[in-house]
């Protein structure tokens, strides 16, 4: 289905789609382009996914382009992503060069688009070194990191710091995330899409189907962690907690993630949480293929609560999903995390399996204020965390990138 | 009369290059050389700024210190502060390292945030955009103003007040331009209590109190 920005009205108001179609009048027709490195799976394709057909109904000429690579290219790119986030991750020189070696020979097939494309965002570090192959490039070009680089690790950040300081300016989710760069640093919190699969509302009769297909029991509570089987997901500290929350109360645990292309220890993790799992009818892991949003949105709204307990985040647009669905959020204090899950207010930031256990048991037991967080959620989402907001924030980094001076205000 | 052009604006936050501060004296020392925009970035633009709480006071300096350092008795000091009364940055810098230095001779210890709670400097650039919407009488002020957007209401009714000498927003800039009398309108949008408010709870206090000065039912 081709999605337009009209379709968002009934959600977010006339005067929002107002503003923006506003604001892209001064952009109409330019040429700007995205690339990343996976057309599906991760908050990143998911972002790109509606963020590029918007645009270009709003005039813009945007398109998407999807960087190619090896498994051995794969490999290297999620040391990067580990080693941005600060776990020791060392990059061979060979490493090193396979990165490289796999960007020239994107960069071959995408000259021309790079070349003459007015604004060019490269989002993480995969795509990263587009920039220095691009010596004829005639734009502005802004690196869009989506993770916490903030104390990476150094090995790493050398490695990779010479790509991304030629950058006109940087996008990052969190101030926090942030890491000095010899350019200007925006902050652009990234945001969901209220009618995608993932998020639409969804009628009783297909929750139904999903509780049975997957055998929950509708008579005891349910906790669901969504997200890729990635150590920084803390997959097997949710299990530590729900077992311990099942001392005292019965629970139902679902552990959902897809397989990312540009994943590649996704697999192992996997493996180890199956065996964690194994024999215990009550803890569902379960793999969904990366286009199965609908059951993904729908396993979310049976949950009671939703869980991410990560150890490392980027922004967590799990967290935002759950709270969109109304739905009081347990999440580890890190990351993007901090900044939605405020105690009392939208769920609870947790540090251990015992904390998640504890604020498990007080949701559970005190269901007006598990109510009142959910009616309280989901407003805030639709004030600052739906895909208009960001839409908003991104024509006006254009209109900066294109005609501002560094004034504090301009005028267009 | 002139008709009110509506404008709208987008705000795009941007990291200052400063380092963080940790504690009430670095705050300080960042506070007393970073650029005004950096000072109007954390006192006039935070309902600009997306938020999951509504937090007790409506400027980042004092939120943090009520939040991170745990300083109550500075917090309520520095979170009474009208950030829109001041024409001048440097006013309001003065006056918030004032009592900064006062707090910090009455305390026997410089108060410290836990690491992971830092205060970040900010400022921001705003991109300003005529919406092609204008408004042609005052008696469609109330109606008008619900079809703003929220950023709208802070350009008019917030920012606006550092645009005018008088220290007033648009909205009475405006009503006091026209020949016919509206006082009754001007004095309900001084009356407004804004601090509490976010920008589409104003909105809707600014059109009702519009009505009812007007006599609108």
């Amino acid at each position: 289905m081709t999605i337009h920005l009209d379709m968002y009205e009934g959600i977010v108001g006339a005067p929002v789609i107002g503003q923006l179609r506003q604001l892209a009048k001064g952009l109409q027709g330019k040429r700007v382009v995205h690339v990343n490195s996976t057309r599906e799976g991760g908050g990143v394709a998911e972002i790109l996914d509606w963020m590029v057909p918007l645009m270009c109904d709003m005039g813009i000429d945007a398109r998407w382009e999807v960087i190619q690579g090896t498994n051995e290219f794969f490999n290297v790119t999620k040391s990067i992503h580990n080693g941005l986030q600060g776990y020791p991750a060392p990059i061979t020189t060979r490493g090193w060069q396979t990165y490289l070696d796999v960007n020239v020979a994107n960069f071959e097939t995408l000259r021309p688009i790079l070349e003459e494309a007015e604004v060019v965002l490269i989002h993480d570090p995969q795509p990263a070194p587009l920039l220095k192959l691009c010596q004829n490039r005639k734009g502005k070009w802004i690196w869009r990191g989506h993770i916490d680089i903030s104390h990476p690790y150094r090995p790493v950040w050398k490695g990779l710091k010479p790509y991304v300081a030629g950058y006109d300016a940087s996008i990052f989710s969190m101030n926090t995330f942030a890491h000095p760069l010899p350019h200007p640093q925006f902050i652009v919190p990234p945001s969901i899409d209220p009618l995608s699969d993932k998020n639409c509302d969804l009628e009783y009769s297909e929750l139904e189907q999903v509780r049975a297909r997957f055998g929950l029991d509708p008579d005891r509570p349910l906790v669901v962690q969504v997200s890729r089987f990635d150590r920084f997901k803390d997959p097997l500290g949710v299990i530590a907690a729900c077992r311990l929350v099942r001392t005292v109360t019965p629970l139902q645990l679902v552990l959902a993630g897809g397989g990312a292309t540009d994943d590649p220890e996704g697999k192992a993790m996997l493996d180890e949480v199956m065996e964690e799992a194994a024999g215990d009818p009550d803890i569902h892991v379960l793999l969904l293929p990366p286009n199965d949003d609908r059951t993904i949105n729908a396993l979310q709204r049976l949950a009671d609560i939703i869980i991410q307990k990560s150890t490392k985040e980027g922004f967590g647009l799990t967290v935002t999903e759950g709270l969109w669905k109304g739905k009081p959020v347990i999440g580890g204090d890190v990351g993007g995390i901090r900044r939605q899950v405020v105690n009392y207010h939208t769920g609870f930031l947790v540090n251990t399996p015992e904390g998640a256990a504890h604020r498990i048991r007080f949701l559970l037991h005190h269901h007006d204020l598990k109510k009142e967080i959910g009616i309280k959620a989901k407003e805030f989402i639709r004030e600052n965390f739906l895909l208009t907001r960001q839409l908003r924030e991104y024509l006006t980094l254009f209109h900066e990138a294109l005609q501002g001076s560094g004034e504090r205000r301009f005028y267009v | 009369m002139k008709n009110f052009r509506i404008y709208d604006c987008a705000l795009l936050a941007r990291t200052s290059g400063l380092p963080t501060a940790l504690n009430l004296r670095e705050l300080r020392e960042r506070l007393a050389s970073c650029s005004s925009n950096v000072i109007y970035h954390h006192f006039c633009e935070t309902p600009m700024v997306a938020s999951f709480d509504n937090p007790d006071y409506r400027n980042d300096v004092a939120v943090w210190i009520k939040l991170h350092l745990g300083d109550r008795v500075l917090a309520e000091r520095i979170g009474i502060i009208d950030p829109y009364s001041f024409f001048d940055m440097e006013e309001l810098r003065v006056l918030t390292l004032d009592l900064i230095d006062e707090r910090l001779s009455e305390l026997p210890f410089v108060p410290s945030a836990p690491p992971g709670s830092e205060f970040y400097f900010m400022e921001s650039t705003t991109v300003v955009f005529d919406t092609g919407r204008a408004i042609e009488h005052p008696r469609d002020l109330a109606s008008s103003i619900l079809t703003m957007t929220g950023s709208s209401i802070y350009f008019h009714f917030l920012e606006a007040r550092r645009r005018h000498p008088e220290n007033i927003d648009d909205f009475s800039a405006w009503l006091l331009d026209s020949p016919e009398e509206f006082k009754m309108e001007v004095n309900a949008l001084h009356s407004i209590d804004f601090t509490f408010f976010t920008l589409s709870e104003l909105r809707n206090e600014l059109a009702k109190l519009l009505s009812h000065a007007g006599g609108i039912p």
